[in-house]
């Protein structure tokens, strides 16, 4: 790996070192750093599915509509009442039997039906192979759904802690039912949510250490991997069981993704404040 | 009996005693987890920046990362002095089992988080109140005591139901980095057998989160009675406000 550095370089670093830049470097270890796309991935797309539905969430919950309320506060309580893991595996599996159920329907003859009874998928040919960028979406798209619930209790919390006095001033002015929505109640509502919003990132965050679950090979699985004793026909042991030092590595890279968003978070709180009359904001 | 109810029933029963090891597991850790916290509360307050640097940065370290990965790191930690330390003295049976690793890891989790709260309460403890005590001439010990525990705990306790909520819910992560000896299983192990014999994942997963949402239910009813109680002097009444959310 490290053959392209002039031998000058080499002997400076010492023997010693070279080894070690080599081992870190090797192709096993560049697929480890590789595959933290897969959680940064899942921490961003999830995040967006979350927010969506946050704000989806709290509309139906702030709803007229007594049916649709029903429904928010349900999504809002249920899916918190539950642990993450728990829908996090059971979402992208339902999912994936809907589509291999409704395929069915339409590629499976009744031998082949008769022929697969008490298994899944219903026959074989309804089968669906999930590679990781399938598992990679569902795992999403459930990171998004239990969070979801979290981002909407915050937003609706928010909502409601908008000033009435604001929107009544609003309203004085002339400006229409969707202004004052959009212009005014979500406009501040941001300042009010930020502090919840930014735990629930975190909550996020924490939670794509559970991609490996869903069979993507990522960071914790290749730290697995890397650390379980190595042991070779040829060359005995290699090393002996390194894993907490590599589940050591993952701790501290998981803390300073904390530490980077807390320091994010504080720069939009401070950027969403600005001239509110909070204060945050009033100094601004 | 009818024929959608029966299998949900039959699901129910199978599945009481696995919940038993989730009870278990956050049983044990929260006590521990209760008594670590304050100390780490207070010492995240000292004056004393070793002390203070140091219960600041745990409790930041065990916050900052998933409870997963912590399970996975003490875990092999504890495999990796297998052979030097926990086998020549006879102890890896103990050390090893599920049943003991999975609380204290737990507990380290929980410490952390629980002493974040109580932290966030002592800091709101009204200032007069500690100067009215020490003008009477209480004693430190005194003054936690009578003053600063009472004002805490009240302050902090919504907060903390949640946290044991969620405490329960971090139970189901432990089954899937430690190993499942003999018939050892929790909700979660006992839904995913259930899955691979006969692929109905909506209703073994149904009632495994039924069995979630219940406890944590349970928990919340059992937690407000106490805050009913912690309240009991106070003008209005107060109440737990269910909102599920680890703060």
């Amino acid at each position: 790996m490290l053959d392209f550095l002039p031998q000058w370089m080499k002997d400076g670093i010492g023997d010693d070192l070279l080894f070690w830049l080599g081992y870190f470097t090797n192709g096993k270890h560049l697929s480890w750093y590789a595959s933290v796309q897969y959680t940064l991935a899942a921490a961003l797309f999830g995040a967006l599915v979350a927010l969506l539905l946050g704000l989806g969430g709290a509309a139906a919950r702030n709803s007229r509509f007594l049916p649709l309320r029903a429904l928010g506060a349900l999504y809002i309580n249920i899916v918190r009442g539950v642990p993450d893991v728990l829908f996090f595996l059971f979402f992208p599996l339902a999912f994936e039997q809907l589509v291999e159920w409704i395929r069915a329907q339409s590629v499976c003859t009744p031998e082949t039906l008769a022929a697969n009874v008490g298994r899944w998928p219903p026959c074989d040919a309804a089968n669906w192979f999930l590679g990781t960028p399938e598992y990679l979406a569902l795992a999403c798209v459930s990171l998004g759904i239990v969070y979801g619930a979290f981002a909407a209790n915050v937003i609706h919390g928010a909502m409601n802690a908008v000033p009435r006095g604001q929107l009544e001033a609003a309203r004085a002015y002339g400006f229409s039912a969707t202004q004052v929505l959009w212009r005014f109640h979500i406009r501040q509502m941001w300042v009010y949510a930020l502090p919840g919003l930014s735990n629930v990132w975190l909550l996020l965050v924490k939670a794509t250490s559970l991609l490996s679950l869903l069979q993507i090979a990522d960071i914790v699985l290749w730290a697995d991997r890397l650390g379980s004793p190595n042991f070779t026909r040829s060359a005995g042991l290699v090393h002996p069981d390194w894993r907490w030092g590599y589940y050591l590595v993952l701790l501290v890279f998981y803390i300073l993704i904390t530490f980077i968003s807390e320091k994010v978070f504080a720069a939009i709180t401070r950027w969403a404040s600005r001239g509110m009359a909070t204060a945050g904001g009033a100094a601004a | 009996m009818n024929e959608f109810l029966a299998p949900i029933l039959h699901d129910i029963g199978l599945m009481a005693r696995p919940a038993l090891f989730n009870l278990y597991f956050a049983v044990a850790s929260i006590p521990l987890g209760f008594l670590f916290a304050i100390f780490f509360a207070l010492g995240k307050a000292s004056p004393n920046r070793l002390i203070s640097g140091f219960c600041r940065g745990y409790i930041y370290a065990f916050r900052g990362s998933p409870f997963f990965i912590q399970l996975f790191m003490f875990y092999s930690l504890a495999l990796a002095f297998n052979l030097s330390l926990w086998k020549p003295w006879g102890i890896d049976w103990f050390v090893l089992n599920p049943l003991v690793l999975g609380p204290v890891i737990l507990t380290l989790n929980t410490t952390a988080y629980t002493a974040e709260i109580f932290y966030g309460a002592l800091m709101t403890v009204p200032k007069g109140e500690i100067e009215a005590a020490r003008a009477y001439g209480m004693s430190g010990a005194q003054q936690f005591r009578s003053v600063i525990w009472p004002h805490l705990i009240r302050l902090a306790w919504p907060a903390y139901t949640n946290e044991v909520v969620f405490l329960f819910h971090a139970t189901a992560l432990i089954y899937f980095t430690l190993p499942v000896i003999g018939d050892q299983k929790d909700l979660m192990n006992i839904a995913g057998e259930l899955f691979e014999r006969d692929y109905n994942a909506v209703l073994h997963f149904s009632v495994a989160a039924l069995y979630f949402l219940a406890i944590s239910l349970a928990i919340f009813l059992v937690f407000g009675i106490v805050y009913r109680r912690l309240t009991r002097h106070m003008p209005g009444a107060s109440r737990v406000r269910w909102s599920f959310s680890r703060l």
